[in-house]
């Protein structure tokens, strides 16, 4: 980990980003009541605590996911990432979480660390979290059954490996967006917005 | 005898010495008396006595020698005899020796026999020392062990000791305390009991307290109703006191409802005259702020006045048709204008004057390479002149050759005859002067070329810097119309190109915007970008699972439909050809029932039987038989029973005891039963004695 040498290496950023992640979407589903909350256990980080799952199917989802990111962040060949909340009766998109990541790519392997303390970073992670945490009051609530997935978009050129297929964007029909706070490890910048579905038309 | 040998032989010699001395001298004297014929004789005594010494001296020495070879021969039979005794001796000791030796070579045998075993046997026992060392050490490791376990026993026995004496201190100091404990005990007992006579005592005393602090609560309560009371009571007073004062105001009170209601009626007045103040007020106010704009107007006219007096002395000043500012303005924006075309043809002309600038510095750089291309041709013909000059020199040179050449072969013609060479030598003659001719001709037309091309060149470049000049005299000289309809032109492209970049600035606005609504609903560009996602997502397992439930509730449905189809139609007859797994259960479930009804019918038969068996005993041998008739009664009908509703009622009661209960029967049974049920309280008793009474009856009818 970056944690303990000074500066910002590229796979040092990679590794915090999607720790980022890992953290986010635990926190997401055990918001949105997704998967029932005492599958959830209580852990600390960024100097705050965090709902972690305990379900071993989706820890093992989350970890593949997170480890195929975090190979494409140090890439710097991913754009976005997106939790979408579908309701299983409907199939319709719900809620849309998502994730713009801006990598720069002059900060290749070989360039020296960047500047920024680890601590900035932790900081502007937590106030992320914390706002996704008061979006929830007003978000519309979820009364069905739902299922969420996570869908990455990445460089058209890029191999797409074994265990990934193609899918679609999974655009909300009449949304409401709101933007949130966003986090940089000056080498990664990540956006986070939330879009969900109007109440009046659903 | 050798000595005396020698002796002798000194002796004979001693005496021959003497003798001859002593014929020497007295021969000396004679020899001078004498002449030579004594000498002669002296000489011959002399010789002969020489000779006989001699002979002496030789027979001395062949005795002597004699007597030596003797003595060396007994000497050497001495030696012999003594190395003969040697050569015994030292052969016996030989043999002896070689005895000694044979001794000694057997004793060597056997010592080395011993040797080698004694050499295994020191192998041996090294081998067992080594062993009995090796045990030894092992011995010694299994002492030390033992040793230190020994140390570690004794310690842990001296520890144990030492913990042994520590417990039976402890132990006795516990026992001196368990003692003094008990003493203690003793004294607390005693205390207590001291302690509960003054409990009972005080516990009295409490119980006289309760009901003391009984009464004293209720007289607290009383206490406190009656202070709420007075409390009430002052409150009532203060209000009776408030309502007092305020009583006394009244008078006040209505001493100033009529002043009031005087002033209202006054104020009333007033109001309508103070509303017709107002109202003219208004009027004035609005009079005054019609003067202040007339005034202002006034002010303004007068001003416009002035304007209009000193707009009409512009016209006189100025000399122009102007009598109104619309003039004016028309002039001035006249006048700008052509201030505008002028700066145009200004900035046009310093353009222009710029262009030709360039022009000029071009066409002067043109010149100075023309010049200096001049100055080039200048030198080649300056070279070519040269090279001309050095071919006439060469000419010349070459005629004053054919010149001597000819001179040379006229000399020759002239000395030789006409031979065949002169034609020849005329043909070669004129040869060469063919050729010289054609080469100086040559020469002349190249000259003539070089000096035209020369002229020409210099010409070209003086005619075309002629053009240059022409050329900056006129550009001077051009008119500015093109340029203004340029410039106009241009100006209109401008308008619109900026009308153009606003509209498009607009619509660039409006699409960013859409750009940025699609971007957070999360539209992509599928040439650039790519959406991935896991193939075994939750999303894709929970359909699955819905799906897979909904299939199944589906086929559980159509399952269930039929059950009851089937249940509806059949009856109990399972006959459908389904595999469904619900008929199974159902003909399980009729099988189980029908089951355990056999099992129940079963148990009911037998039941039926034993109780039938039980009965049957009771009745033989008891003689009565028992009939449950209603709840808790029993009838009892004995055996030698002579009419057929004989019988006898008991009742349980409600304490479990039995009863007799009046029938006909038992009416006729009083004596028995007033003594075995009166007096003998026993049931049993009292039936067998009835048994026994109707038995006898029976046997003796």
């Amino acid at each position: 980990m970056s944690s303990t040498l000074k500066g910002i290496t590229l796979k040092g950023s990679a590794e915090l980003v999607a720790e980022f992640f890992s953290f986010g979407i635990n926190s997401i589903l055990y918001q949105r009541g997704i998967y029932p909350p005492e599958t959830f256990t209580r852990v600390t980080h960024y100097d705050m605590s965090l709902q972690l799952t305990t379900d071993p199917k989706l820890k093992n989802y989350l970890t593949n996911v997170v480890s195929q990111l975090k190979e494409w962040l140090f890439e710097c060949t991913v754009q976005k990432l997106v939790l979408v909340i579908t309701c299983l009766e409907t199939n319709e998109v719900l809620e849309r979480w998502q994730f713009d990541i801006e990598c720069d790519k002059s900060a290749k392997e070989s360039s020296a660390p960047r500047e920024k303390s680890i601590k900035t970073i932790q900081d502007e992670i937590r106030s992320v979290i914390r706002q996704i945490t008061a979006t929830v009051t007003f978000l519309p609530l979820l009364e069905v059954p739902c299922a969420f997935d996570l869908l990455v978009y990445t460089d058209k050129d890029l191999v797409v490996p074994e265990k990934w297929e193609e899918s679609g964007p999974q655009i909300i029909n009449q949304s409401e967006e709101v933007r949130l706070r966003s986090f940089t490890t000056s080498i990664h910048k990540v956006n986070s917005m939330v879009a969900y579905k109007r109440t009046d038309s659903v | 005898m050798d000595l005396e040998d020698d002796t002798t032989v000194l002796t004979t010699l001693k005496s021959f010495n003497s003798f001859i001395s002593r014929s020497d001298q007295p021969q000396r004297p004679s020899d001078q008396s004498t002449g030579t014929g004594h000498l002669q004789s002296q000489y011959k005594r002399s010789m002969e006595l020489l000779e006989a010494a001699d002979r002496v001296k030789s027979k001395n020495r062949y005795l002597q020698l004699d007597q030596e070879k003797k003595q060396m021969e007994l000497s050497h039979k001495r030696a012999r005899f003594e190395l003969e005794k040697a050569a015994s001796e030292s052969a016996r000791g030989l043999a002896h020796e070689v005895d000694r030796n044979q001794e000694l070579l057997q004793r060597i045998k056997k010592l080395e026999e011993r040797e080698t075993e004694a050499a295994k046997n020191l192998a041996e026992q090294v081998e067992a020392n080594r062993t009995l060392r090796k045990n030894m050490g092992g011995l010694n490791k299994k002492l030390e062990e033992r040793d230190s376990a020994l140390n570690t026993a004794n310690q842990n026995i001296s520890s144990l000791k030492d913990e042994i004496r520590e417990l039976k201190q402890k132990i006795q100091s516990k026992d001196s305390a368990i003692s003094a404990q008990t003493l203690e005990n003793q004294e607390l007992q005693e205390q207590l009991d001291l302690q509960r006579r003054k409990y009972q005592e005080v516990s009295q005393l409490c119980q006289s307290l309760q009901s003391m602090q009984s009464s004293c609560s209720e007289h607290v309560i009383k206490i406190k109703e009656l202070e709420t009371r007075l409390a009430l009571q002052e409150q009532d007073i203060a209000i009776v006191k408030t309502v007092k004062s305020e009583v006394a105001k009244v008078p006040d009170l209505e001493k100033e409802l009529k002043r009031l209601r005087d002033d209202n009626a006054f104020l009333r007045e007033n109001r309508e005259n103070c509303s017709l103040l107002k109202e003219e007020v208004e009027g004035l106010r609005k009079k005054l702020e019609r003067m202040e704009k007339t005034k202002e107007e006034l002010v303004n006219m007068e001003l416009e006045k002035e304007k209009l007096q000193g707009w009409e002395n512009l016209g006189q000043y100025t000399g122009l048709n102007i009598r109104k500012p619309e003039d004016l303005s028309r002039e001035v924006i006249q006048i700008q204008q052509r201030e505008i075309a002028l700066k145009e043809q200004n900035y046009t002309l310093n353009s222009r004057v710029r262009s030709v600038e360039r022009s000029q510095s071009e066409l002067r750089t043109e010149v100075s390479q023309q010049r200096s291309k001049t100055l080039e041709e200048q030198k080649k013909r300056e070279a070519q002149d040269a090279l001309v000059r050095r071919l006439q020199k060469r000419v010349l040179l070459l005629t004053k050759e054919r010149d001597g050449m000819r001179a040379i072969l006229e000399s020759y013609d002239s000395e030789l005859a006409p031979t065949e060479y002169s034609p020849q030598l005329s043909k070669r003659l004129r040869e060469a002067e063919d050729i010289l001719q054609k080469t100086q001709n040559h020469n002349a037309e190249m000259e003539v070329c070089a000096q035209a091309h020369f002229i020409f060149c210099v010409s070209q470049v003086e005619l075309e810097i002629e053009a240059l000049k022409k050329q900056q005299a006129s550009a001077a000289d051009s008119s500015s119309l093109a340029t203004k309809e340029e410039v106009s032109l241009l100006r209109q492209k401008i308008e619109d190109l900026e009308a153009e970049r606003q509209r498009l600035e607009e619509q660039n606005n409006v699409l960013e915007m859409r750009l940025e609504r699609h971007n957070l609903q999360g539209d992509f560009d599928p040439l650039k970008t790519r959406v991935l996602h896991l193939k075994m997502n939750p999303t894709s397992v929970a359909k699955q699972e819905r799906q897979q439930e909904v299939d199944a509730l589906r086929e559980e449905v159509t399952n269930l439909r039929e059950l009851m189809r089937s249940l509806q139609d059949g009856g109990g007859l399972v006959s459908s050809q389904d595999d469904s797994s619900l008929h199974r259960s159902s003909l399980d479930l009729r099988k189980q029932m029908e089951s355990s009804e056999l099992r129940n019918q079963r148990l009911k038969e037998v039941f039926q039987k034993k109780i039938q068996e039980f009965r049957t005993v009771c009745y033989v041998l008891t003689g009565y038989q028992m009939d449950i008739t209603t709840e808790n009664q029993y009838r009892l009908t004995s055996v030698y029973a002579e009419h057929m509703d004989d019988s006898l009622l008991f009742k349980k009661g409600s304490n479990g005891s039995m009863q007799l209960m009046e029938t006909e029967f038992s009416k006729t049974l009083g004596e028995m039963v007033a003594l075995h049920l009166h007096h003998q309280k026993s049931i049993p008793a009292f039936l067998s004695a009835v048994t026994l009474d109707l038995f006898s009856r029976q046997t003796t009818i």
